[in-house]
């Protein structure tokens, strides 16, 4: 398998370390039910066949994070973007 | 079976010593020639958010080369400057001893500078045979018609990191964490001995 990095070109999936679904959001700490939307964000994950987005880390090429988008059911993946938007606050 | 330990081109090397100057390998005419040249000076720059394309600019005005915010090497005569990351370079001088203060002064808030003069073994590898060789070990194409001078890459060689760019047609330069030298030149031993491999790192380190 193999990443098309947005820095270093394509590259083997060996390369990278991978996190998981990038589709979650972190809830609102304050929020009334709060317990209950950190519940279901640490733990609770759909299973998706067919596209899907995650977070992978170019751990030995340029340290950065992507968002990747790969299909479940072939690998085959379609594109990826930097997890971080130039300019915006780290 | 053949008892193949009298070709073994590591035989009698301690696996934890950097392996001596010497001829690896196959008879005649080295495919492959690897020097250590004397470390020079280097520093890591990192943009501070907001301020790559101005830190290219300044590294690019600063040293008369041609840099970009992408992988490739710009070489010089006063410095050569590798792209590592987006924002992120590696800057490499044989005359500016004090490189990270002279960045610093440069760049001012708009980049960490960080002094990187011993963190690296610099391998120069020359000689045909020397795509053959790295091709046992990276993951990436190397191939000379598609990997041409400046092109660079940050990538993994036989498990270990590596920084690497091609310096002209026939040479290839490459940066291995100072602490895995002994492993990686084991690496090159064992991978070059087909080709017959030169190596010469007599040289001293600055200590």
């Amino acid at each position: 398998m193999r990443i098309p990095c947005p820095y270093c070109g394509e590259r083997d999936a060996h390369e990278f370390s991978y996190l998981g679904d990038a589709t979650l959001t972190r809830p609102d700490p304050a929020a009334a039910d709060a317990e209950q939307a950190f519940h279901d964000y640490v733990y609770l994950r759909d299973n998706p066949a067919g596209a899907h987005e995650e977070w992978w880390y170019h751990a030995n090429g340029c340290r950065q994070w992507l968002r990747v988008t790969r299909d479940t059911r072939t690998h085959a993946i379609s594109g990826a973007a930097p997890a971080r938007k130039s300019g915006e606050p780290a | 079976m053949a008892d193949h330990s009298s070709h073994d081109p590591l035989a009698g090397l301690r696996f934890d010593r950097v392996p001596p100057s010497g001829t690896y390998g196959a008879d005649g005419e080295p495919g492959v020639t690897v020097t250590i040249p004397e470390t020079p000076f280097i520093a890591l720059v990192v943009a501070r958010n907001g301020f790559a394309e101005s830190v290219t600019g300044r590294l690019g005005r600063a040293f008369g080369l041609e840099v970009a915010d992408r992988t490739g090497a710009a070489i010089g005569a006063a410095a050569t400057v590798v792209g590592t990351g987006p924002g992120r370079f590696l800057v490499l001088s044989k005359t500016e001893p004090d490189l990270a203060g002279t960045l610093r002064a440069l760049l001012g808030s708009e980049a960490a500078v960080s002094e990187q003069d011993d963190a690296y073994v610099t391998f120069d590898l020359a000689g045909e045979k020397t795509p053959d060789l790295l091709a046992k070990g990276a993951l990436i194409d190397i191939d000379p018609r598609v990997f041409l001078p400046g092109d660079a890459a940050t990538t993994v060689i036989a498990h270990i990191g590596v920084t690497l760019w091609r310096v002209d047609e026939a040479t290839w330069r490459l940066l291995v964490a100072r602490s895995l030298e002994a492993s990686f030149t084991r690496f090159l031993i064992a991978s070059g001995a087909a080709f017959g491999l030169r190596l010469e790192n007599g040289t001293a380190g600055r200590g």
